[in-house]
C-alpha cells in the first residue's frame, strides 16, 4: 500500500473532523425531533392524566430505565461467570484443545461480526463479502468464519442456556409480529446483548474472563480448521464494528494459548483501546471517512483519547504497531456500509493489503 | 470500675438504639458497596464461605468508614460553625443523605459502573450539603466547605479498602490468567 501524501492525509483529517461536525450535527437534530415528539406525546397523555399521574408515571419509567439498564449487564456478567464456574460446560483445558490429528495452514484469517449477528450464519451480505474475500485469500491462508462472538458457548443466541426461551421469542417476534415497530424494538434488544458484551469485553473488571473464555472459544474452532501449535503459523484477527473490541480483547489471550503470532484488522471498528496490546504482532485499522459509528466509539471511549497518553490504546499507537487506512465516502453499515457492493471491493483490497504486511 | 463500666455499656446501648435508622443505612449502604464488587471474588474461585466472609468483614468496614466520615461533620460542626450536635440525631440526619449510595450494587455493571458510581457519590455529597444547609441553617457555602472534609475522608477509605480487596482480586485474576 503506498503511503498517501501529506494533502492527502490533510484532507482525509479535515474530512473526519467534518464528519464528526456532521455527526454531532445529526445527533443535534435528532434529539429535537425527539423533545418535539416528546412533547406531543406529553400532551397527548396530559388530556389523558393529571400533573401528578404524569409525573408519577415519568419517574417510575425513569426508574425502570435506571434499574434495567444495570440489571441486564449484571444478568450478562452472571453467565460469564457459571461458565468460569464450571456450572455449564466447564472450561476446556489449553494443553488439550490442539492435541488431534491436523493439517496446519500458515494463516489463519479468524471473522469477528459486529453487533448484528443472531446467529452462527453472517447475514447474506456478510456472508457475499466473506465469500469474496475467501476467493482472494492465498492458497496457504484459511478464512474462519461463523464463529459467534457474543455467546459463551459454541452455540447461537437462540441456544443459549437459561435464556434461550427469551431469545426464540425475541427473534419470532422480529421475524413474524406484524407490527413494525415491535420487530424494530425485539431487533434492537438482540443486538443491546451484543453491546452488553462488547461492554465487558472493554471493562477492566470483567473483561479478562469473558476475553479469555471467547479466546478458548476460538481455540475450539481452530482445532477444527487443523491449527497446530508448532506449525509456526500466523492468526489473524478480522473485526468488524464491535468485533473490533472483541478481537482486540481476545489477542493477547489468543496469543499466549496458541502461541503464535497475532495480528488484528478491524474495519468500522468500534474499540475501547483498554486492552493489553503490547503482544500483538501489528494493528490495522480500515476506516470509513462517513462513518458515525467508528467516530462515536473514539468520543465515548476515555482510553482512546488523546488526553490520556498512557492508555493502553496511545502507548500502541506510539510503539509504532497500528496503521490506518481509509476509504473515502464509506458509512458504517447500509447502502454506503463496507459489505455494500460500492465499497465492498475497497475494504477486501485494504484487507489483502494489511496481510500481505510483513 | 465495674459500675462505671456497666453505666458506659447502658449509656452506649442507649445511643445504639437512638440511633438504629442511622446505623441500619450505614450497614446497608456498606453491604451494597460490598456487593457491587462479589464477581471479584467469584473470579477468584473462593468458597461461598469466604465470600460470605469478605463481604461481611468489607461492608462492616464500608460503614466505618461513612461512620468516621459522618463523625468529621459532627467535629466540624461544633468548632467551626458553634453548632450544638446531638450525635445521634446527626447521624440520623445524615444517613439518609446516603440513600443513593444503597443502589452501590449496581456498579457492578459493566462499563457503565464508572457512570453510576460518579452519579451516587455526587448525590451522597449534595444530599449532606443541602442536609447542613437545611437542618443548621448554614449559608450553602459554608455547608459545603464543612461537608467536604468527611466527605473526602469517605472517598479515601473507601478507595483504599477496595485497592485492597476487589482491585487485588481482579489484578490476580488477570495474573493468572496471563501466566
Amino acid at each position: 500500500m503506498a503511503a498517501p501524501s501529506a494533502a492527502a492525509v490533510r484532507v482525509l483529517q479535515l474530512s473526519q473532523r467534518l464528519n464528526l461536525r456532521l455527526f454531532m450535527l445529526v445527533m443535534a437534530v435528532g434529539l429535537g425531533l425527539s423533545l418535539v415528539g416528546f412533547g406531543q406525546l406529553l400532551l397527548v397523555l396530559t388530556a389523558v392524566l393529571s400533573a401528578a399521574d404524569l409525573g408519577l408515571l415519568l419517574r417510575l419509567f425513569g426508574v425502570l430505565l435506571l434499574v434495567l439498564i444495570p440489571t441486564a449487564g449484571i444478568y450478562s456478567l452472571v453467565t460469564q461467570f457459571a461458565f468460569w464456574e464450571g456450572w455449564l460446560a466447564g472450561l476446556p483445558q489449553p494443553e488439550q484443545i490442539f492435541a488431534g490429528l491436523s493439517s496446519p495452514q500458515r494463516c489463519y484469517v479468524i471473522y469477528l461480526d459486529g453487533i448484528h449477528q443472531l446467529e452462527r450464519d453472517h447475514p447474506p451480505r456478510v456472508s457475499t463479502f466473506l465469500a469474496l474475500l475467501e476467493a482472494r485469500l492465498q492458497a496457504d491462508t484459511r478464512l474462519v468464519r461463523g464463529l459467534e462472538a457474543y455467546t459463551v458457548l459454541p452455540v447461537a443466541l437462540a441456544e443459549d442456556a437459561g435464556s434461550a426461551w427469551f431469545w426464540r421469542r425475541l427473534f419470532a417476534l422480529q421475524e413474524h409480529h406484524p407490527n413494525g415497530l415491535v420487530q424494530l424494538l425485539a431487533a434492537v434488544l438482540v443486538q443491546a446483548n451484543n453491546v452488553i458484551k462488547v461492554g465487558i469485553s472493554s471493562d477492566r473488571r470483567y473483561g479478562p474472563i469473558l476475553n479469555y473464555e471467547l479466546a478458548l472459544k476460538i481455540c475450539l474452532r481452530l482445532a477444527e480448521v487443523g491449527f497446530r501449535r508448532d506449525a509456526g503459523s500466523e492468526l489473524v484477527l478480522l473485526g468488524y464494528s464491535g468485533g473490533g473490541e472483541m478481537a482486540m480483547g481476545v489477542a493477547d489471550y489468543l496469543r499466549r494459548l496458541t502461541g503464535a503470532p497475532v495480528r488484528i484488522i478491524s474495519f468500522c471498528g468500534v474499540f475501547s483501546g483498554n486492552q493489553v496490546l503490547d503482544g500483538v504482532a501489528a494493528i490495522t485499522t480500515i476506516v470509513g471517512s462517513r462513518d458515525p459509528v467508528a467516530a462515536f466509539g473514539r468520543v465515548a471511549y476515555p482510553g482512546r483519547s488523546p488526553l490520556l497518553p498512557l492508555s493502553n490504546w496511545n502507548r500502541t499507537i506510539r510503539s509504532g504497531q497500528v496503521r490506518r487506512a481509509t476509504i473515502p465516502g464509506m458509512n458504517h453499515n447500509g447502502q454506503r456500509g463496507p459489505f455494500s457492493e460500492r465499497f465492498r471491493g475497497q475494504v477486501i483490497q485494504q484487507v489483502l493489503a494489511a496481510l500481505s504486511q510483513p | 470500675m465495674g459500675q462505671w463500666l456497666l453505666q458506659q455499656l447502658e449509656r452506649l446501648g442507649a445511643w445504639l438504639v437512638h440511633t438504629d435508622i442511622g446505623l441500619s443505612l450505614l450497614l446497608l449502604v456498606g453491604l451494597s458497596m460490598s456487593l457491587s464488587h462479589v464477581f471479584a471474588l467469584l473470579a477468584n474461585r473462593l468458597t461461598a464461605r469466604q465470600i460470605l466472609v469478605h463481604l461481611l468483614l468489607d461492608a462492616l468496614m464500608l460503614s466505618l468508614a461513612f461512620l468516621l466520615s459522618s463523625g468529621t461533620d459532627m467535629v466540624l460542626l461544633t468548632l467551626f460553625a458553634s453548632r450544638q450536635v446531638s450525635p445521634s440525631d446527626v447521624l440520623n440526619g445524615l444517613a439518609p443523605c446516603l440513600l443513593p449510595a444503597v443502589f452501590y450494587v449496581f456498579v457492578a455493571a459493566p462499563y457503565v459502573s464508572d457512570l453510576i458510581a460518579l452519579v451516587i457519590w455526587l448525590m451522597v455529597h449534595l444530599n449532606v450539603v443541602s442536609f447542613l444547609h437545611a437542618r443548621f441553617d448554614l449559608p450553602p457555602a459554608e455547608a459545603l466547605l464543612l461537608a467536604t472534609p468527611g466527605y473526602v475522608l469517605a472517598l479515601l477509605l473507601v478507595w483504599v479498602l477496595f485497592r485492597q480487596s476487589w482491585r487485588n482480586s481482579y489484578s490476580k485474576l488477570a495474573s493468572q490468567l496471563s501466566g
